[in-house]
């Protein structure tokens, strides 16, 4: 093999070898990426009995889905859990990354770690353990809110529908502050330490410093963050559906958009139908995503700041 | 990674399960039938000795959203599914000639089964007029009960003699938070679903119409809130499992809705209450009208697709309708079998320790005759979902509000939940009447 | 003075949130080592401890069977993804080839649908190829995570290009380059790959719940599931199963999370 020759084989290879490199991704997207997505559109028009016996309907399964109760009372649910998950965890995560950040504190990596820990457990096992801790008068739960607050020691969390939210609210705490924590972290430690000292002579104190330095600094790791919980909080199923007792719970307290889907699609046996529901979550995510950017300034706005 | 990838998977490799051979699978989702089928199995193979049979004992998921899937996806299913009462309707949405069980009206009518098993029992597991379903047991309903607690109570227990009485007794004996008279979900339609059947009542009348707002539904509405809410309730629950273990223990409950299958569970989940519990006819409505009704229940199916039919019917036959076998399965679980002749044997009349010596199967199976009809729709779920919230908006409105304008609210709520019902199976292209 | 104080409740606070977080872990634990009847008998460790929970969790259910499957499932998806991810990202990183923008901005949009829209053509997609109850429809549709590729794409980009230009006059085939230069300088992205891709694997239900069916197939969140409709008796039993299932992952995690938190949220961070 002459040199010259060699010299074009390599160019060649370096020429198609992206190409190999990227195509199991193309041909896995293509058919189960894409293909679904298409094909999902589709059967959105249909009434299906599982995968067979599709019958067309056209825009009925929108119309009735978008005049359900059930699906308004899922939507609703899933915005209150994602509103209080956001408003209890955004604050105290940055508490707590920012307690963390302060250089006097000791056992940093340890204190990291334990915060961050319950993020590792799926939500099914947390599902699991949870649903036992919450049991009326012999569980954990009870029983330090009982010895602490002085609430009664029968209360059924998981069978009052208006205690089902508060228990999967508190669940969620557990098991997501650490994560939010982690990010903001990483954050401040990525923070210019010229800047705090520029407003230290500028005579700004601790909360004039946090807002005025600390806040727009990691302003995108917030963005990112909120983001991030929000589309996490829409997607819900796990943890309500095995804390629940594999369904619902009371008065369809734990109902989420995605168990909706999943009752109705493979419960009930209705794919086309479940369709349906997936690409009503899809655009509706969307929209709260670009709203959220928008808020923000990420996108498309003004610069803060 | 790799490695232990790799080594899980040699071990999942060499202890591949032995590749199912069994000429006969059967499916069953309650671990006492399924225990018992198996001591029953010797006595089929000596009948058949060529014939393998394997019994599983699985995961209710397994023969709900599962086996409809399985039957969608024209996967490999058992010969034979052991299906819940309220689960069976699930199965017939869609045409009848896309149902994954087999029609047996013909063989229940040319076998006599039609006149031998109680008949309100085929009800559950009928769709447009064919039966799919054999069924298990008849689940008559009595009240247990504490004795030791009632006695020194100085509860007479046969002066209870309708719910009007028992609510009676039990504001008396009920301090909210440590003691009830009765262990009644707030949140949960089970206990009122066996109370609205008592009256006759339903989910859906005979030709599949939801009915969950007709007067006696309201009127069961009506009689049950007051037990479970506002000042003046008598009843309340804490959960399942382990949890009502320790309540039954701590005589958190007095009396609980016992159908024949539960008395079993009580027996196994708390023997510390041993000898000191009771049985008594469910109070009537009215003085002199029905004093038992109905809860739970199971039935078994052939699937389509079983390559033996005539023997898995033959199974069937032989589980469901041994005397013999069942006389000793009743000892073990406590079930009274389905057909009225079978009752006759010597074991329905021992007294059982346990129960304070009464004779616990000549009980249930007194009542047994008068067990109520309910009649099933592949919309069953979602009304009993719809009746469950119907329930828990009701509790709310009585905890706040107590009687005032209470009668409206059952009306109006219970007609809202059977239009979604209504609205919902409209909706079906396949169930065409 | 007032700000030392102000430190000390300050780190106790911390200290108590670290508390607070380990109560379930620790109460987990404790009910997993009680006899089946003690279990509400006392709050946390029990006096006589037990170790009948694991007894019957290996002998009344399959457990090991269960763990088996899970690790098999769990490891090989995670190499499929590592292998398939990096290399895309790889190419994304280093090469320029027609269309890459257009990939490039396709997968990024694709990030933003939820995977459950798809979800039902999906099923009757693994339906058609008679993949239902069976590992492919685990392993194969997940071979190629976008997000990792993203990942491996952000690491690599910082592999200097001097790198696998030499390399490449020293005669390494463009595939050697990948395996010989470029993965081992990205090492602790691999580190935090493997973790969060095993995660998603070993704690994944939904997917897993609609595609598998024979139990001797279950995977952890499966059996589990349906285990707890079963033994309403034996809560201990159950606890226990939670344990196992929740420790592999602690394990890994412990021996990755510097790696870990810092792939995490190099994302994020550099924005």
């Amino acid at each position: 093999m002459s040199r010259s020759e060699a010299r074009r084989k390599r160019w060649r290879g370096e020429k198609i070898a992206p190409y190999l490199f990227v195509a199991p991704f193309i041909v896995l997207f293509l058919v189960f990426g894409a293909y679904p997505l298409v094909k999902s559109v589709i059967l959105s028009f249909y009434i299906t009995n599982g995968p067979s016996d599709p019958v067309f309907v056209g825009a009925e399964n929108y119309r009735f889905l978008l005049t359900d109760p059930n699906f308004w009372k899922a939507v609703r649910n899933t915005a209150v859990y994602a509103f209080w998950s956001l408003a209890l965890q955004i604050p105290l995560g940055l508490g707590l990354a920012i307690l963390l950040n302060s250089s006097w504190v000791r056992g940093r990596n340890f204190l990291r770690l334990a915060f961050f820990s319950p993020n590792l457990v799926g939500q099914v096992f947390v599902g699991v353990l949870f649903s036992v801790l919450f049991v009326p008068q012999y569980g954990l739960v009870n029983k330090a809110l009982h010895a602490t607050i002085g609430t009664p020691l029968d209360t059924r969390w998981l069978a009052e529908p208006h205690l089902v939210m508060p228990a999967l609210v508190m669940t969620s705490l557990w098991m997501y502050v650490g994560f939010q924590m982690v990010y903001f972290l990483a954050g401040l430690q990525s923070v210019d330490k010229e800047l705090y000292e520029a407003a230290r002579i500028d005579g700004a104190n601790n909360w004039q410093q946090f807002l005025n330095v600390t806040l727009p600094s990691i302003r995108h790791v917030l963005v990112f963050v909120v983001l991030v919980s929000t589309i996490g909080s829409f997607q819900l199923f796990e943890l309500p559906w095995v804390m629940l007792g594999r369904g619902p719970g009371p008065d369809s307290a734990g109902l989420t958009i995605i168990m909706y889907l999943y009752l109705n699609g493979y419960v009930a046996g209705d794919l086309g139908y479940a369709s349906a529901v997936g690409w009503t979550l899809a655009l509706g995510l969307l929209v709260i995503s670009l709203i959220q950017l928008r808020m923000s300034g990420v996108w498309g706005g003004r610069r803060a700041g | 990674m790799l490695g232990l990838g790799l080594a899980s998977g040699a071990y999942l490799a060499l202890r591949q399960p032995k590749k199912q051979q069994a000429d006969l699978r059967l499916w069953t989702f309650a671990k006492p039938h399924g225990e018992a089928y198996m001591e029953a199995l010797p006595a089929f193979q000596r009948k058949h000795p060529e014939v393998s049979v394997d019994i599983q004992i699985v995961a209710w998921e397994a023969v709900t959203s599962r086996l409809q899937a399985a039957f969608w996806s024209g996967l490999d299913v058992p010969d034979l599914v052991e299906v819940e009462i309220s689960e069976a309707g699930s199965f017939f949405r869609g045409r009848l000639e896309s149902i994954g069980f087999l029609d047996l009206t013909e063989r229940i009518h040319q076998t006599g089964l039609w006149e031998r098993v109680v008949r309100a029992r085929f009800a559950p597991y009928t769709t447009r007029g064919r039966i799919f379903g054999v069924p298990h047991d008849v689940h008559p309903v009595m009240l247990a009960y504490r004795r030791d607690l009632i006695e020194k109570l100085r509860i007479d227990v046969d002066k209870i003699q309708t719910w009007d009485d028992f609510v009676e007794v039990g504001r008396r004996v009920t301090e909210p938070g440590k003691r009830f008279m009765m262990e009644l979900p707030t949140a949960e339609a089970s206990r009122l679903e066996a109370m609205l059947f008592q009256r006759d009542g339903g989910y859906f009348d005979p030709q599949g119409r939801c009915i969950i707002d007709n007067e006696t539904a309201v009127q069961t509405m009506m009689a049950y809130v007051p037990m479970v809410a506002g000042r003046y309730r008598i009843g309340s629950d804490l959960g399942g499992g382990q949890i009502f273990t320790r309540a039954l223990e701590d005589g958190y409950f007095l009396f609980m809705i016992a159908p024949d299958w539960r008395t079993k569970l009580i027996e196994q989940d708390v023997p510390k209450v041993g000898g000191r519990m009771a049985l008594m006819p469910v109070p009537a409505v009215q003085p002199g009208g029905r004093r038992t009704t109905t809860w739970g229940g199971t039935m078994i199916g052939i699937t389509r697709k079983s390559p033996n039919p005539d023997l898995a019917w033959e199974l069937i036959m032989h589980l469901y309708f041994n005397k013999e076998d069942l006389a000793k399965r009743f000892r073990d679980t406590n079930i009274l079998p389905p057909a009225r002749d079978l009752w006759d044997h010597p074991a329905y009349d021992e007294p059982r320790p346990f129960w304070s010596t009464q004779p616990l199967g000549r009980l249930y199976a007194n009542l047994a005759p008068d067990v109520p009809f309910q009649y099933t729709s592949p919309f069953i779920s979602l009304a009993k979902a719809k009746m469950s919230e119907a329930l828990i908006a009701c509790v709310q409105y009585y905890n706040r509000y107590g009687d005032r304008g209470f009668e409206g609210f059952v009306r109006r709520q219970l007609k809202v939940s059977a239009e979604e019902v209504r609205r919902v199976m409209r909706r079906n292209p396949y169930v065409t009447e | 003075m007032i700000l030392q104080a102000l430190r000390l409740v300050g780190w106790l606070l911390l200290v108590l949130i670290a508390i607070v977080t380990f109560v379930p872990m620790i109460w987990l634990l404790a009910a997993s080592l009680k006899a089946p009847e003690d279990l509400f008998s006392y709050t946390f460790f029990s006096p006589n401890p037990s170790m009948k929970n694991f007894y019957d969790l290996f002998t009344q259910v399959e457990f090991l069977r269960y763990v088996m499957n899970s690790v098999f499932v769990a490891c090989t998806a995670v190499v499929l993804q590592l292998f398939f991810s990096s290399l895309a990202g790889y190419a994304l990183a280093k090469y320029e080839f027609k269309g890459k923008y257009v990939l490039t901005l396709f997968m990024l949009s694709t990030m933003l649908i939820p995977g459950q829209v798809t979800l039902a053509p999906a099923y009757e997609l693994i339906y058609r190829f008679g993949w239902v109850d069976t590992y492919w429809a685990l392993l194969v549709p997940s071979a190629v995570n976008v997000f990792g590729i993203f990942l491996f794409r952000q690491a690599i980009m910082s592999v200097p290009t001097e790198l696998i230009h030499s390399a490449r006059v020293d005669g390494c085939s463009e595939f050697q380059i990948y395996w010989q230069i470029v993965m081992p300088t990205v090492r602790p992205m691999v580190g935090a790959f493997v973790l969060i891709a095993f995660m998603g694997q070993w704690n994944s239900f939904l997917w897993p719940q609609i595609i598998l069916h024979s139990s001797e197939r279950f995977t952890l969140p499966i059996a589990l599931t349906q285990m707890v409709g079963i033994y309403q008796q034996q809560y201990g039993m159950l606890m226990a199963g939670t344990l196992l299932s929740v420790l592999p992952v602690m394990v890994l995690f412990l021996f990755l999370q510097r790696e870990f938190v810092a792939g995490l949220t190099s994302g994020a961070v550099k924005g």
